[in-house]
């Protein structure tokens, strides 16, 4: 059972912000959700043997060095920006 | 259907048209149609024109140019191009320019594309009619009351309303093929790896693939070619193999399967278009062959439970500092991230969102994440064992047609219906395989439906053999009356 509270913390997990008012309407979708994911529970499998799709492993390129990306170019999408580094402002 | 990226090759060759004359129709058309149609998020003339500048110019100095240069396409708008307006379809990236190009339009500029803009999606991907989007839904091109489907929805309406030639999408549970199939055109998955994912911004990377969307099988094959190769900024790359040279191979004795589980819960009209598909391939000399894949039943939960966990973690990085929207007003960092994230995202997001995190979070990982990862392994081997018996398998792409425009966030519908709605996409992307949906017939009310073949890993090429060879002998494109006509 989903409770507001689990709602509450996952929010907070998420960096998300809930609204009060739309708590309710929240845990109520999210049960639906997790009562769909619980379907895989009725299930019985006895593999587990799964790590990633092509079985690649160890994927390295040489470790060279190679020209950066400009920090001008970086900061131009920036909300905001000062002397080349990334604003965060405490309140606004 | 015929190649079209053929014929306008021919054209451009024989100077029946110059490539900017080509490109200044396909930008009238998406002025005349996109406001109805929605299919287009930003249109970039002064990219396309001067790209088609480049081509005649070298039309002119009497070169000779390939099959891709000159044609007018489109991109999704979750693939990123330098300078140009990259949005997922979100209000957290408006505004957004990449500094770099992804690999496949690096590789579509080497060939001498002319890229007409950037297209609809659902929002970062995540739905199955295109309406999460943040600018509105695109239109379905043979009824605008019908959704295109999603996500890559934006690209099939501008492909099936010939406002671009071709476009490439992104598949992660079937956003090239279901919308594909509910346009009427051919849309490819290709194999996990085939198509380098470099700047192709991330919605559950073990599952995300780019493809092209057609009006032909042939150029499918012709974009696929182009594209699918190794590419060293993708650590799950490998390339693909040319599927052009096989392309009009005899079909005769492959051996296609259908799994009955394909057919459950399956719309009686597509499942008798499905079924008329197969018996054409028998009287072309293929094998069918009916098997069992019970695993498909417990493909949909788990490939949400995954793909939501990769969603929370992927989308961890729009934090209002280093790209995007940013909330106006806040009071301390946390406070600012979260607002930032809360009115940045759209609620199907933010659903998913919360969903992967809490899969991921102590005391719900073993329940959740990791047997949904032990499923996976269970529906891998499944598929394995299946193509011992059969060269490919034969599927609906969809249960049913394009859904009406607002249904399935209807209060009458609940989201889970919505999920339920990808069960004949998903287990491709979870065991990682190749699969093209192919248009095999119309419902009464003149809705496209659609079918897919599913291939073995890395061989696109068999798929698009048998896809050709049914599109020659039953040509089911049917032309809408928008956009560009040649």
């Amino acid at each position: 059972m989903v409770t507001r509270e689990d709602i509450e913390n996952i929010a907070l997990l998420s960096k998300l912000f809930v609204d009060e008012k739309d708590l309710d309407k929240l845990t109520e979708e999210m049960q639906k959700i997790v009562e769909f994911a619980d379907t895989i529970n009725k299930v019985e499998v006895k593999t587990g043997e799964f790590d990633n799709i092509n079985n690649l492993s160890n994927v390295f390129r040489k470790d060279e060095v190679r020209e950066s990306l400009p920090v001008e170019e970086i900061l131009k999408n920036a909300p905001e920006q000062a002397e080349d580094h990334f604003l965060v402002r405490k309140r606004a | 259907m015929t190649s079209q990226i053929r014929k306008i090759h021919d054209m451009l060759v024989s100077k029946e048209i110059s490539c900017v004359e080509l490109t200044k129709k396909y930008l009238a058309e998406i002025e005349n149609s996109n406001k109805e149609l929605n299919a287009y998020i930003t249109v970039t003339p002064d990219v396309a024109l001067a790209q088609a500048k480049a081509v005649d110019e070298k039309i002119a100095r009497g070169e000779e140019i390939g099959l891709l240069e000159g044609i007018p396409m489109t991109l999704k708008d979750n693939i990123s191009t330098k300078g140009i307006e990259t949005t997922c379809a979100s209000k957290i990236l408006t505004g957004y320019k990449p500094i770099y190009d992804a690999t496949v339009y690096e590789l579509l500029q080497e060939q001498g594309v002319v890229m007409l803009g950037k297209t609809n999606m659902d929002e970062f991907a995540m739905g199955s009619s295109c309406e999460t989007s943040y600018y509105g839904g695109a239109k379905n091109p043979h009824n605008t009351g019908y959704v295109s489907g999603g996500s890559s929805g934006g690209v099939a309406t501008a492909v099936g309303a010939s406002l671009a030639v071709y476009g490439l999408g992104s598949d992660t549970g079937g956003s090239i093929r279901q919308p594909a199939s509910f346009c009427g055109i051919v849309g490819l998955k290709p194999t996990y790896g085939a198509v380098s994912r470099y700047g192709l911004i991330a919605y559950a990377s073990s599952f995300d693939q780019i493809g092209p969307i057609t009006q032909s099988v042939e150029d499918a094959a012709i974009v696929f070619d182009a594209i699918a190769k190794y590419d060293e900024k993708d650590s799950t790359s490998q390339g693909g193999e040319a599927t052009l040279p096989t392309l009009e191979n005899d079909i005769k004795g492959k051996k296609i399967g259908i799994a009955n589980q394909y057919l459950n819960g399956v719309r009686e009209d597509v499942k008798e278009a499905v079924l008329s598909a197969a018996k054409q391939y028998e009287d072309m000399g293929a094998e069918i062959i009916y098997f069992d894949l019970p695993e498909l039943d417990f493909a949909l939960p788990s490939y949400y439970i995954l793909a939501m966990a990769e969603a929370s973690s992927n989308l961890g990085r729009y934090d209002g500092i280093r790209y995007g929207y940013k909330a106006e007003h806040y009071n301390g960092t946390h406070d600012m991230i979260c607002r930032t994230r809360s009115e940045g995202f759209g609620k199907e997001v933010q659903r998913r969102i919360l969903m992967g995190t809490y899969v991921l979070s102590a005391g719900y990982y073993d329940a959740y994440y990791k047997k949904a990862v032990n499923l996976r392994g269970a529906i891998v081997e499944a598929f394995d064992r299946a193509f011992e018996k059969v060269d490919v398998i034969l599927a609906p792409t969809a249960p049913v047609t394009a859904f009406e425009n607002g249904y399935l966030f209807s209060d009458e519908t609940d989201q889970i219906e919505q999920y339920l709605s990808d069960i004949c996409t998903v287990p491709v992307n979870t065991a990682g395989l190749p699969a093209v949906s192919v248009p095999c017939g119309v419902d009464e009310k003149g809705l496209p439906i659609g079918m897919q073949l599913i291939g073995k890993k890395f061989d696109e090429k068999t798929i698009l053999n048998l896809a050709y060879r049914y599109e020659q002998a039953v040509d089911n494109f049917k032309e809408t009356k928008w956009g560009v006509k040649l």
